[in-house]
């Protein structure tokens, strides 16, 4: 479902954040990411989103080569997908609420079943009782959980995580695991980048390590992380 | 049909409240949108004068032909009709002997010495005339040559042009530089107007790349995105344009009454009163206009994610 095929991304005509890569990630699987900084593991996730295009090969998802997309067909793309950010990239002047239904909203969802979808969501991610309180009013681990809020909300194929436990204490870092692999168990396929050695292990799926834009071991499963 | 319907509710309800939620940055934007405003309605109001002044100067000019004693009004008459035939001719105004006569006795009526040396006088020393009012100032030299070759010219004692013709030259001088200038400074202060607007409206939403940014990484198309900020940047203009409106009239009113000195004649307030409705619709369609272009072209570049 997800291939990169000989895939190069030259940034500013001199880093290869990425060298010759080729990946397949099957539907349904949880695969965490791992690798020192500047391993190209964001890279490789913004690949996906189409916010950067290779500078050589292909990035496909369902058969669909990303680099042929127009600028108009870009938004469809990401609504098969939910993103979690390390810095959430909430919007500040939007409340909890407004948040989540804004990736309803662009959907095209009618606002009867976005009122009735975005509380049960904030309720699945322990915020019902947060849901007219904007970010700069929650703690990080809130804010991240609202970030998965959002990103769950459509129903997504795909979620990419670049590393949302980068700002949380360990407590919430493994809320926001378990939610992961809860969203994992109903089908949705998971890509986690991460640092976080604890939490890769307490996963226990397939693990790829990156260094210096190259994957240099796919463990299939009970991966590790290894560096 | 519905879903158009929804489609606009949450677009101006997000718009809205975008504007609300940035009340501080709204204010400052509104507010020098309003001076912006301010500006076109001060515009309007010195075009609006130098064109009154134009018009009562030109107003002033005219050309009198004045006949010779022995002309028979059955002459001038025709001279009249023939004047009246041009197209550039406004109106003609025939005054006779009798008339000239009459107009200067009450126009001297205090005078005891020039009262009676006329009672002295056994005839009527006066011409009679004919006053030509041209349709524009530029025409006069041409009326004055259609006179000369006009077979009455034995008729005619003398035509008024030639004294006044440096007068008509200066005042049509006069007026087409008011025009032209006006114009130019209208266009240059408008001009002005507009990038100041732009600007504003740029770092209000340069203000907000993020959101824009992020609102196009969760799959916001680039319509779905812009469009409250469109309405946001029209809402920026409604607001200044009922500000300016609202400083607008209070400062015409007091100013009115001081240029009435000045510009007797002309009444600034009374014009722009009567016609409220147009001055309100034009500078609330230049804000919304200004506010809505402005933010299209803001946003365009962080749209490109």
């Amino acid at each position: 479902m997800i291939k990169f095929r000989n895939v190069s991304t030259i940034y500013d005509d001199e880093f290869e954040a990425i060298a010759g890569l080729d990946l397949e990630v099957k539907d349904g699987e949880f695969v965490s990411l791992v690798g020192p900084s500047g391993a190209g593991k964001s890279t490789l996730l913004r690949l996906m989103t189409r916010e950067i295009k290779p500078s050589i090969g292909q990035v496909l998802i369902d058969g669909m080569d990303l680099s042929d997309l127009s600028q108009s067909e870009i938004p469809l793309l990401r609504r098969k997908i939910g993103t979690i950010f390390q810095d959430f990239k909430l919007l500040s002047k939007k409340n909890a609420f407004e948040n989540v239904a804004f990736a309803l909203e662009v959907c095209g969802a009618h606002p009867d079943e976005i009122a009735e979808d975005v509380p049960k969501a904030l309720n699945i991610v322990g915020l019902a009782d947060k849901i007219k309180n904007f970010p700069h009013q929650m703690s990080g681990g809130e804010r991240q959980r609202l970030a998965i809020a959002r990103a769950l909300i459509h129903r997504p194929r795909i979620l990419l995580a670049d590393e949302p436990t980068g700002n949380l204490d360990l407590v919430n870092s493994y809320d926001v695991v378990k939610l992961l692999m809860k969203i994992n168990e109903f089908g949705t396929t998971v890509v986690l980048a991460t640092h976080n050695r604890e939490i890769v292990n307490a996963i226990g799926r397939r693990v790829i390590t990156m260094e210096n834009g190259r994957i240099v071991r796919d463990q299939v499963e009970q991966g590790k992380y290894i560096i | 049909m519905d879903s158009f319907k929804e489609t606009f509710k949450r677009i101006f309800h997000a718009g809205w409240t975008n504007f609300r939620r940035n009340s501080y940055i709204s204010f400052g934007t509104t507010g020098v949108m309003a001076l912006v405003l301010l500006l076109f309605g001060g515009l309007m109001v010195v075009n609006f004068v130098s064109d009154q002044i134009v018009t009562s100067l030109q107003d002033k000019v005219d050309v009198t032909v004045y006949f010779k004693q022995n002309a028979s009004e059955d002459d001038i008459l025709v001279v009249r009709k023939d004047l009246e035939n041009e197209v550039m001719v406004e109106r003609v105004g025939y005054v006779s002997k009798a008339q000239a006569l009459e107009d200067f006795k009450t126009r001297h009526a205090g005078d005891a010495l020039i009262q009676q040396s006329l009672a002295e006088l056994s005839d009527n020393p006066l011409q009679a005339s004919l006053n030509i009012k041209a349709k524009s100032s530029d025409d006069y030299a041409s009326i004055v040559s259609f006179l000369e070759g006009n077979k009455f010219r034995a008729v005619v004692d003398k035509i008024n042009f030639y004294e006044n013709e440096a007068v008509i030259e200066r005042v049509q001088g006069i007026s087409s530089g008011l025009r032209n200038w006006g114009l130019l400074v209208t266009l240059v202060l408008a001009g002005v107007a507009i990038l100041v607007t732009f600007n504003t409206i740029r770092l209000t939403i340069y203000n907000q790349k993020q959101e824009i940014e992020i609102m196009r990484l969760v799959g916001g198309s680039n319509w779905h995105v812009k469009a409250p900020y469109l309405i946001e940047g029209a809402l920026y203009g409604v607001f200044a344009a009922i500000i300016a409106t609202a400083v607008f009239y209070p400062t015409l009113w007091i100013l009115s009454s001081k240029a009435g000195m000045l510009l007797p004649g002309i009444s600034m307030i009374g014009y722009f009163l009567s016609n409220i409705w147009q001055f309100v619709a034009i500078i609330l369609f230049a804000g919304i206009l200004l506010g809505v272009v402005s933010s299209q072209i803001a946003i365009r570049r962080f749209l490109k994610v």
